[in-house]
């Protein structure tokens, strides 16, 4: 594999930053997104289910619920304006 | 300690009656020392309140949990925090019961002193889905609860779009007629799926109940996505002396009681001797139930897995229905793991966002699923076959 | 919060129940032969072994404090060698396997004020949820009731002789925590007005398409409301049920004068004898009355006292009426029969009578 679980937890992490405000993502619409960017060869869920737990667990994102669970950034992050 | 405890005449008249009250539970708590014994105190009041306005103070949501868990706490705010302080936080933490809900006293005990030191002194035993819940944790102390509960081998239950805590009857443990062993099979099956219990990638939640009968003492068939209900295929046990001894009992009239109620009329009862006709007896358990020491199911057990039970929200109640007539329960229960997790992949991936399996299953056909997750329709699957003529036939060559 | 993810425990799961058994289940496990109801609330299960096990069931409120589990284990130590398990319905059970014991117990449980009962042919303790002590979408409170009915049906948890045991549940919204659907009797709080929108808050509060798409009716739309992105909810295709609110905290239903409670009849979860039958509609609106919702408690006591006068012996509610028809099942209880006990929701025609069996009067 040539993608590092780095570059996905990244990518993963623009993504999150960019809808920050306008749509809250659950981990499926992660997973998704980064099959279709690095391909199902490259990335698969198991791998995208690595990254994700990298973003928690390093305090970037954190999980949100209202009514449906959510991978959101916290609310005192940098990038939360 | 709280100094006086507020003024409660509202509640103060459920103090009053024979059945134990949950208001003197609360004031129980609202006397201890320290903090947990101001918060319960600011419950009195808050609910005080709520029978007054004969509404609710609470609000909900939010982004509160323990580091990396996207499950088992429930974000809990009042709307009152000026009028009621110590509880302007007040979350749930649930918290995973053991199998069965046995307990010894020295664990009881230290659960007691962690949620007085931290908490509220207020639980509930237990919660709906089984937990044991501790009910009014600030924000702060979430760590420190977490980070003793651990400690004394204890981890936290299930919450949002996750698998939740699984629950099971007692089973072996104390019944005769458990047709496997639910609290093993409940306790591996929570084991195997932490990271699926702790970190909600699903598009809701997944429930998973185990009752080693069809008396369901759980309520599967009803509360959980996935129903496993221990069932035998051979012929139900009889002690015909023991039977003889409930005919002159006086308890019930053979003929008309348990004869008479069996759904199939599968049995038959001369006066002397009670016969039945296996081969048509569903299981129900009614005969059983009526002459425990005389009739045991039979010694070729498993269980029956059925899907998709589910209340009201979103579409409308659901109860489980047939997937797998029969399935041998023995550890690891690896059937029984695959069929769950070939069931998340496809749900996972094409279910909508609180959407439910039955839902689900409702949405995209039952023979889709089925075709999906590599099972073939069988007829015990259905009470009977459609009764309309708008088949979906795939018009492809046949090969 | 500076936390330590290195040294952090976590994913260990709950605790093995093996370490929790008292020593006589560990022996036998798997091995019972049969069980007997001693008296009410004590239970005797006997062993292929010939050990015998007597367990003591006693009600909670559910709503436990610390102290009196503190009490409970007392109990368990004196009597039990600290050995106790709770049920699915929330009672607690001493686990006894010196016979010499168990009338003490009981006679402690009682002098504490925690009744004994709930076997067999009885009302057990009703499941419930958190109402107003802890929810945020609570049409009615949940222990409040409860605890009211209780009180009234107390008989019948102690004693043991109605047709066949009879499983009462409650639920305080229509999210129904403990799915209540499938009971004997149920009652379920109810919202009867339109979501309040708070317009200023929503944009902050909730995200618009996800609450939109939760309207199970499709009654949400989008809205500008005082130059504000908002929603509006078509007033004719609300059902009250909640399900915005759920996803969306700025859209509240809870109201002090239309909230209320409904009970409903007839459903099981057992395989005994009939399948397992959802709970049926039998009075849609009741309101709140508290603290002790007196209504709400003659309505239930009616439905149980007919239910024990005229049904046959094991047969559970909805089975009695199966067997006398819905229209004598009003008609005997009194209960008046409206347009709101016929379904108008997807499946609506399944539930509509097409035959000309009927009883005349
Ligand atoms: S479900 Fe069956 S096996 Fe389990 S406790 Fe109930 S009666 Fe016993
Ligand atoms: S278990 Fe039920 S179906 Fe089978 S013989 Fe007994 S009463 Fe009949
Ligand atoms: S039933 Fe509704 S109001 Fe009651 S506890 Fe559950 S979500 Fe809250
Ligand atoms: S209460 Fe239910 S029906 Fe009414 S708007 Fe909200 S989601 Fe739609």
């Amino acid at each position: 594999m040539s993608v590092s679980e780095d570059q996905v937890a990244e990518a993963m992490y623009a993504m999150i930053k960019e809808y920050h405000g306008k749509r809250n993502l659950k981990a499926l619409d992660l997973s998704k997104a980064m099959i279709e960017k690095f391909g199902e060869e490259e990335c698969d869920k198991k791998f995208c289910k690595k990254a994700i737990r990298q973003l928690i667990d390093s305090g970037r994102c954190t999980y949100s619920y209202v009514g449906g669970s959510y991978i959101v950034l916290p609310p005192d992050s940098p990038d939360a304006r | 300690m709280v100094e006086k405890l507020r003024d409660t005449p509202k509640i103060d008249e459920l103090m009053k009656g024979p059945w134990p009250s949950f208001v003197k539970e609360i004031k129980l708590s609202a006397k201890l020392s320290g903090r947990a014994g101001e918060r319960a105190n600011d419950l009195l009041g808050v609910l005080e309140r709520s029978y007054n306005d004969k509404i609710g103070h609470w609000k909900h949501g939010g982004i509160v949990g323990v580091m990396g868990y996207g499950g088992g706490v429930i974000g809990r705010y009042n709307d009152l925090p000026e009028e009621f302080p110590k509880v302007a936080h007040f979350h749930t933490v649930r918290v995973n019961q053991p199998s069965g809900w046995f307990y010894k006293t020295d664990v009881l005990r230290k659960i007691c002193d962690l949620w007085e030191k931290h908490g509220s002194g207020v639980t509930n035993m237990h919660g709906s889905t089984g937990d044991i819940i501790l009910l009014g944790c600030a924000t702060e102390d979430l760590e420190p609860v977490f980070a003793d509960l651990t400690e004394m081998g204890f981890d936290l239950g299930g919450s949002g779009s996750d698998v939740r805590t699984p629950s099971a009857c007692c089973g072996m443990a104390r019944c005769e007629w458990a047709c496997y062993d639910t609290m093993g099979a409940c306790h591996d099956i929570t084991q195997t799926f932490q990271d699926e219990l702790h970190r909600p990638a699903f598009p809701y939640k997944y429930k998973f109940k185990f009752a080693g009968c069809p008396n369901d003492c759980v309520a599967s068939v009803a509360r959980s996505d996935m129903s496993i209900i221990g069932t035998w295929r051979d012929d139900i046990q009889m002690d015909a002396a023991a039977v003889s001894e409930y005919a002159q009992s006086g308890k019930f009239d053979m003929q008309a009681d348990v004869v008479g109620r069996c759904p199939t009329g599968c049995m038959s009862w001369d006066g002397q001797k009670l016969a039945i006709d296996n081969r048509n007896c569903v299981k129900c358990m009614h005969c059983i139930n009526a002459m425990p020491k005389a009739l045991a199911p039979g010694r070729d057990r498993g269980a029956t897995v059925l899907l998709g039970s589910k209340a009201p929200i979103v579409g409308g109640a659901l109860l489980s229905s047939v997937m797998v007539p029969f399935l041998k329960m023995e550890p690891p229960y690896e059937d029984l793991k695959e069929l769950a997790e070939a069931i998340w992949d496809l749900w996972g991936e094409h279910g909508k966002n609180r959407e439910r399996v039955g839902e689900f299953i409702q949405r995209i056909g039952m023979s889709n699923f089925l075709e999906q997750i590599g099972l073939d329709p069988i007829p015990e699957m259905v009470i009977q076959p459609r009764t309309n003529p708008y088949i979906f036939f795939e018009t492809e060559e046949e090969e | 919060m500076a936390v330590d993810m290195k040294k952090r425990v976590t994913d260990i799961g709950p605790p093995h129940y093996d370490k929790f058994l008292p020593p006589v289940i560990k022996k036998n496990y798997g091995k019972w032969k049969y069980h007997e109801i001693v008296k009410p609330g004590v239970l005797m299960h006997v062993a292929e072994s010939g050990d015998k096990l007597y367990s003591v069931r006693a009600a909670t409120p559910r709503l436990a404090s610390i102290e009196s589990i503190r009490m409970f284990c007392d109990i368990a130590d004196e009597f039990c060698d600290g050995h106790l398990r709770y049920t699915s319905r929330n009672n607690v059970e001493f686990l006894i396997t010196d016979e010499s014991k168990i009338d003490p117990c009981v006679a402690r449980l009682k002098k504490e004020g925690y009744p004994v009962g709930g076997m067999g042919p009885s009302i057990t303790n009703i499941v419930h949820t958190q109402g107003w002590v802890h929810c945020h979408s609570a049409a009615t409170d949940a222990s409040g009731v409860v605890k009211s009915l209780m009180d009234e049906l107390f008989p019948y948890f102690e004693e043991m002789n109605l047709p066949a045991k009879l499983r009462i549940a409650f639920a305080c919204c229509l999210n129904m925590c403990g799915a209540v659907h499938c009971s004997d009797i149920a009652l379920l709080g109810v919202h009867r007005r339109i979501p309040e929108i708070q317009h200023d808050q929503i944009k902050a509060q909730c995200e618009i398409p996800s609450t939109v798409a939760a309207c199970p009716t499709g009654a949400i739309r989008t809205a500008t409301v005082d130059g504000k992105q908002s929603v509006e909810v078509i007033e004719e295709q609300c059902m009250f049920c909640a399900n915005c609110y759920t996803v969306c905290p700025a859209m509240t239903l809870n109201d002090p004068e239309m909230d209320g409670l409904s009970i409903w009849v007839g459903g099981k979860v057992s395989n005994a004898r009939h399948e397992p039958m959802f709970s049926k509609l039998a009075i849609p609106y009741i309101p709140n009355e508290p603290p002790r919702w007196p209504t709400a408690v003659k309505a239930v006591k009616n439905i149980v006292e007919t239910y024990a006068k005229n049904a046959r012996k094991f047969e559970r509610v909805g089975e009695w009426i199966e067997r006398i028809g819905w229209p004598q099942f009003f008609d005997l209880t009194g209960i008046e029969f409206t347009k709101y006990h016929i379904d108008d929701f997807t499946h609506a025609g399944e539930s509509f009578k097409r035959s000309a069996q009927l009883r005349h009067k």
